[in-house]
C-alpha cells in the first residue's frame, strides 16, 4: 500500500526580552549558573508572578508576523508535572486560551508550487530550568541552573499540513525569516532559541484519516528535523506493513546514529487556570498599535526591491530573506551604489568573506559606508575589480578607509595614457606573433596582449584604457 | 532584626521592634501575625514541616505597609498547617493574652472569622483583591485573603486602610479604584439586611434560637430583616472543596525539598527523593487535601470544570441577592478551640457557613455577641468591595450591643 505522511510541528521560540517572563531577572544566556534568580523564579514561598509587558509585546509581534489573530482575551494555565527542571511543580503556559489563533505562512513545495502552511495557535509560556548532567566521577550528579527558569517563550503550533520532510524544513526556514524580521528572537536551533518537535503519522495516500501520531524531539538543526521526519516515516511505514500498530509516544532523535528511539513518557495532566496571573485582555487599539510596530515583512520587501531597484524576483527574494542582508543592501543603495553592483558585491564577496571569518553581518567591520566607498572607487575606475577584492580583505583587518588602503598599498589603477604607452610599446615589441594575429583579426590575441600589459603594470593598469590604446596603435 | 524568640504556650513573642518608635497612623499598635506571613528574617514555617527552619527572605507587602505606618510586630501565633482550617491553630491567642492589639490571620475558608468567634473579638475578611497577597504563604490563591482580628473596630479599619490597595508586586489585584474607608453612617431606616434560609439548615440545637435573638436585635435597632432563599447555597462547600483542593495541589507543588524544606534520606533517585521528602513534609489533613486536588485534576477534570462553572453561578446568585438587600447576615458557628477536627469532611463541616465568602470574594465580618445572655455572634457580608460600609455597619451594631445609643 502507498502511504503518505501527515506532519505537524510545534516550535518553541525564545523571545529576546530583557527580563524573564514573570520577574525582573535578566534574560541572559551564558551567564554563570544560578546568578539570574530571585524568589519569584526560584518559586520561594510567598513569591508571586508579575507578567512582563515586554514579553506580551514581543509575543504579539511574533503572532502578527505569522498572520495570526491575536485574541481579545487569553490567560495562563498551570501545566502540572514534576521534574527537577520545574521548581514549582507546574509550568505557566496558555493551554485553554492562547494568545493567538490561526495564521499561516507561504512555502514552496518540492514541485515549486506555493502552499500555505496553517498555524493552529501561538501561546506564551515560561521556560524551565536547565539540567546539567555530569557523568564523570564515581557518582554521576545532575546540576540545576535556574538562569533559564522563567525566561519567555512562545510556542507555535501548526496544523498537520506538511506531507514531506522537505515541506517541514521549508516551513521552518520561512518561519525563522519571519520571526527574525520582528527582531524578537534570534531563532537559532544551534543555541536553542528555536526548538522544534515534530508530530508524525502516516495514512494510505489519498485518504483523509488522522492516525496515531508519534512525537519526535531533540533535533538541533533544520536538517535534523528533515532527517528525523524522514526516518520516522520509513519506520512507521515498515511497522504498519509488518502489521504492527503505531502507539502514541515520544521519541528522541539521535543525531549520531541517525535514528529515533522511544523516550519515557512524562506524566502530564490537564491544565488548570492559574489564579495569580491575571487574564490578558487586548483592545483593538492595542492590537493595531502592535501591528504598526511590525516592520515591512520579507514578501513585501522583495516585491519592493523588484519595483524600486529592478532586481529579478529571485534576487529580490534572496536578498530580503535575511533581515540583515536586506538592510545592508538598502544601506549600500542609500550610499549611492547601483542596485546590481550592491547585490553582487554583497552576496558574492562580503557574505562569503564574513562566513569565512565566522562573523555576523550585523557585526561586520566592513560597514556599508566603507564598502560603498570602495565600490565608488571601482565605479570611477580608480581601481579595478581585482584590486577591489584585495582591498576588501584589507578592510577586514584594518580600520583605514578604502582610499587610504588603496593609496598605501598602491592599488590605484593606472589610466594615465602616457605611463601606459611605454608599457604597451615594450609588450608590442616582445610579442610580434600576437601582434600579427591581431592584425589578422584574431580577437583572442587581443586579449592576450591586454593581459601582457596588465602583467607588466603589476595589475594596476586600467584594462579598458589598455584595450583602447592597443586598438588605436594596432589599427594603424 | 534582633530579639530572642521565646516559645510560649500561645504564641512566639518577639521583643518589640525599633520600628515601633516611628510615627504613622498605626503608631504604637502591636500586631501579631502567623508564620505564613513573610517577615524578613522571621521563622516562616507556615505550620508545616515542608517549611521547617525556613526564614523569610523579604517582607510581605502587608508587613512592609504595617511597619511603614508605625505598627510593630510583636510575635507570631501558632497555626494550622498552611493555615488550612484551625487544627492546631492558636489564632486569637495573642489577643486573649493581651499581648497584641490585633492579629493577622489568613482566611481560606473562614479561619479568621472562626478564630474571632472563639476569642470573642471582631474578625474581618476583606474582599478578595483588596489586599496584596505578596508574601503570604497559602494554599488557595483564588480564595485566600489576609484577615484581621481585633477587639477594636477602629484598629480593624485603620489596619485595613494601611494594608489595602494596589501593589506592584501582586498583579492579581484587580486594579479597582481605591476605597474610601472613612466611617459611614448606616441609616437603619433605609437598610435591609437579608438572611438566607438554606444557610441555617443543620444549625445545631440552641444556635438557631440564638440566631433568632440576634435577628430580633437587628429589628430592634430599626433594620428591616428579610428572609430569602438561595437554593444553591449548599453548593458552596463542594465547590470550595473541589476548586480549593485543585489549587492547593498545584500551590504545594513547589515543596520538593530541593531549595528548602526537609530532605528525606534513602531516595535512590530524584523521583524517590521527592516522594519520600513530600511524605514527611505534609501532615495528614493537608496530605488528604492535596490528594483530593490531584484526584480532581487528573482523574475527574470534568468535575473541576463543573465546579468552576458553578462557582460563577454562585457569584451571580449572591450578587443578585445583594441587589435586593444591602447586607446579608449569617449565623456564626461558635467553634470550640479544638484540636480535634482531623478529617476533611469535619473541617469542611466546621466552615460550612463561612466559606461562601471565600468562594465569591465578598468581604465578611464576624461580630461578637452583645452583652445580653443567650445571643450568639453573627456574620455579616455585603457585595464585593463594600468593605467600608460593612465595617461601619458592624461598628454601629457593636456599639448598640454594648449599650450605646
Amino acid at each position: 500500500m502507498d502511504f503518505e505522511a501527515v506532519i505537524g510541528l510545534e516550535i518553541h521560540v525564545e523571545l529576546n526580552c530583557t527580563t524573564k517572563m514573570f520577574c525582573d531577572c535578566p534574560n541572559r544566556y551564558g551567564d554563570e549558573p544560578n546568578i539570574n534568580t530571585c524568589p519569584v523564579c526560584l518559586w520561594f514561598p510567598g513569591a508571586m508572578p508579575r507578567f512582563s509587558q515586554q514579553a506580551l509585546e514581543k509575543a504579539s509581534l511574533v503572532c502578527l508576523a505569522l498572520g495570526a489573530e491575536l485574541q481579545p482575551r487569553s490567560a495562563f494555565d498551570q501545566k502540572v508535572y514534576y521534574y527537577p527542571d520545574l521548581p514549582k511543580g507546574f509550568q505557566l503556559s496558555q493551554a485553554h486560551l492562547p494568545l493567538s489563533r490561526g495564521g499561516g505562512i507561504y512555502i514552496v513545495d518540492e514541485n515549486g508550487q506555493p502552499k500555505r502552511a496553517r498555524l493552529h495557535h501561538v501561546h506564551m509560556e515560561e521556560d524551565v530550568a536547565k539540567l546539567v548532567h555530569e557523568m564523570e566521577g564515581r557518582l554521576p550528579i545532575s546540576l540545576v541552573d535556574f538562569n533559564r527558569a522563567g525566561t519567555p517563550l512562545v510556542e507555535i503550533v501548526t496544523e498537520p499540513d506538511f506531507r514531506s520532510p522537505y515541506e517541514a524544513m521549508e516551513f521552518l526556514k520561512a518561519l525563522r525569516t519571519q520571526v527574525r524580521y520582528t527582531g524578537c528572537s534570534e531563532c537559532s536551533m544551534d543555541n536553542g532559541t528555536m526548538r522544534v518537535d515534530a508530530n508524525i503519522s502516516i495514512r494510505p495516500r489519498g485518504t483523509s484519516q488522522m492516525n496515531t501520531k508519534v512525537e519526535v524531539k531533540n533535533m538541533n538543526s533544520v536538517r535534523h528535523v528533515g532527517d528525523a521526519i524522514a526516518y520516522e516515516i520509513t519506520r512507521q511505514t515498515a511497522a504498519v506493513q509488518a502489521g504492527e500498530t503505531v502507539i502514541l509516544h515520544t521519541r528522541l532523535w539521535d543525531p549520531d546514529k541517525k535514528v529515533t528511539t522511544p523516550m519515557r513518557a512524562k506524566f502530564e495532566g490537564p491544565c488548570v487556570p492559574d489564579p495569580s496571573v491575571p487574564a490578558i485582555e487586548l483592545s483593538a487599539e492595542w492590537i493595531e498599535n502592535m501591528r504598526s510596530r511590525l516592520p515591512e515583512m520579507p514578501a513585501a520587501r522583495a516585491e519592493r526591491f523588484v519595483k524600486q531597484h529592478g532586481l529579478t524576483p529571485e534576487e529580490a527574494r534572496f536578498l530580503s530573506s535575511d533581515l540583515d542582508v536586506a538592510g545592508y543592501f538598502e544601506a549600500l543603495i542609500r550610499e549611492g551604489i547601483a542596485p546590481r553592483t550592491a547585490m553582487h558585491w554583497l552576496t558574492t564577496q562580503l557574505v562569503p568573506a564574513l562566513k569565512e571569518r565566522q562573523l555576523e553581518l550585523g557585526a561586520s567591520p566592513v560597514t556599508p559606508a566603507r564598502l560603498a566607498a570602495l565600490l565608488k572607487m571601482l565605479s570611477k575606475d580608480e581601481i579595478n575589480a581585482n584590486a577591489a577584492r584585495e582591498v576588501l580583505v584589507h578592510l577586514f583587518d584594518s580600520g583605514e578607509t578604502p582610499e587610504a588602503i588603496v593609496t598605501a598599498k598602491g592599488f590605484r589603477q593606472v589610466s594615465d595614457t602616457g605611463a601606459l604607452d611605454a608599457l604597451i610599446e615594450k609588450v608590442l615589441a616582445a610579442q610580434p606573433t600576437a601582434v600579427a594575429d591581431v592584425k589578422k583579426g584574431q580577437g583572442k590575441a587581443m586579449g592576450f596582449l591586454v593581459g601582457q600589459v596588465m602583467q607588466a603594470s603589476g595589475g594596476k593598469a586600467n584594462p579598458k584604457v589598455i584595450r583602447e590604446l592597443l586598438a588605436k596603435k594596432l589599427a594603424t | 532584626m534582633t530579639g530572642d524568640i521565646l516559645p510560649d504556650s500561645v504564641f512566639i513573642h518577639r521583643s518589640p521592634e525599633t520600628a515601633a518608635s516611628k510615627g504613622g497612623p498605626l503608631r504604637g499598635l502591636q500586631i501579631a501575625i502567623q508564620p505564613n506571613i513573610s517577615a524578613a528574617g522571621w521563622p516562616t514555617e507556615a505550620g508545616s514541616n515542608a517549611l521547617a527552619n525556613f526564614k523569610s527572605l523579604e517582607d510581605a507587602t502587608v508587613i512592609r505597609r504595617l511597619r511603614q505606618a508605625g505598627a510593630s510586630l510583636c510575635g507570631s501565633t501558632r497555626m494550622s498547617e498552611f493555615g488550612f482550617g484551625l487544627q492546631g491553630s492558636q489564632a486569637g491567642g495573642a489577643l486573649q493574652d493581651q499581648a497584641a492589639d490585633a492579629e493577622l490571620v489568613l482566611d481560606m475558608m473562614g479561619e479568621s472569622r472562626l478564630a474571632a468567634g472563639r476569642t470573642g473579638v471582631c474578625g474581618f475578611k476583606p474582599s478578595w483583591g483588596l489586599v496584596s497577597r505578596y508574601g503570604l504563604i497559602g494554599l488557595i490563591p483564588s480564595m485566600e485573603c489576609c484577615g484581621i482580628l481585633s477587639a477594636s473596630f477602629t484598629d480593624v479599619r485603620e489596619i485595613l486602610k494601611v494594608i489595602a490597595g494596589p501593589d506592584e508586586l501582586d498583579f492579581s489585584l484587580p486594579g479597582e479604584k481605591p476605597l474610601d474607608f472613612s466611617p459611614q453612617n448606616i441609616d437603619p431606616k433605609n437598610t435591609t439586611i437579608g438572611t438566607i434560609n438554606e444557610a441555617q439548615d443543620g444549625l445545631p440545637a440552641g444556635q438557631e434560637e440564638a440566631f433568632r435573638a440576634s435577628l430580633d436585635d437587628l429589628n430592634k435597632a430599626g433594620f428591616a430583616v428579610r428572609e430569602m432563599s438561595f437554593p444553591d447555597f449548599p453548593l458552596f462547600s463542594p465547590v470550595h472543596q473541589i476548586v480549593g483542593s485543585v489549587e492547593a495541589s498545584s500551590a504545594a507543588g513547589r515543596y520538593d525539598s530541593v531549595r528548602y524544606g526537609p530532605r528525606a534520606a534513602g531516595g535512590k533517585n530524584w523521583n524517590e527523593m521527592y516522594l519520600l521528602s513530600r511524605a514527611i513534609a505534609f501532615g495528614p489533613l493537608v496530605k488528604s487535601y492535596l490528594f483530593q486536588g490531584a484526584f480532581f485534576q487528573f482523574e475527574r477534570y470534568e468535575a473541576f470544570e463543573d465546579a468552576c462553572r458553578i462557582r460563577a453561578r454562585l457569584l451571580a446568585g449572591m450578587h443578585a441577592l445583594t441587589s435586593h438587600v444591602e447586607f446579608l447576615v449569617f449565623p456564626a458557628v461558635e467553634a470550640a478551640p479544638s484540636t480535634t477536627p482531623a478529617s476533611l469532611p469535619q473541617t469542611y463541616a466546621q466552615f460550612a457557613s463561612t466559606l461562601f465568602a471565600n468562594v465569591t470574594g465578598q468581604p465578611a465580618l464576624y461580630l461578637p455577641p452583645g452583652r445580653s445572655a443567650g445571643h450568639s455572634g453573627i456574620q455579616l457580608t455585603g457585595p464585593r468591595l463594600s468593605d467600608a460600609r460593612l465595617l461601619s455597619l458592624g461598628e454601629q451594631l457593636l456599639h448598640l450591643g454594648r449599650g450605646g445609643k
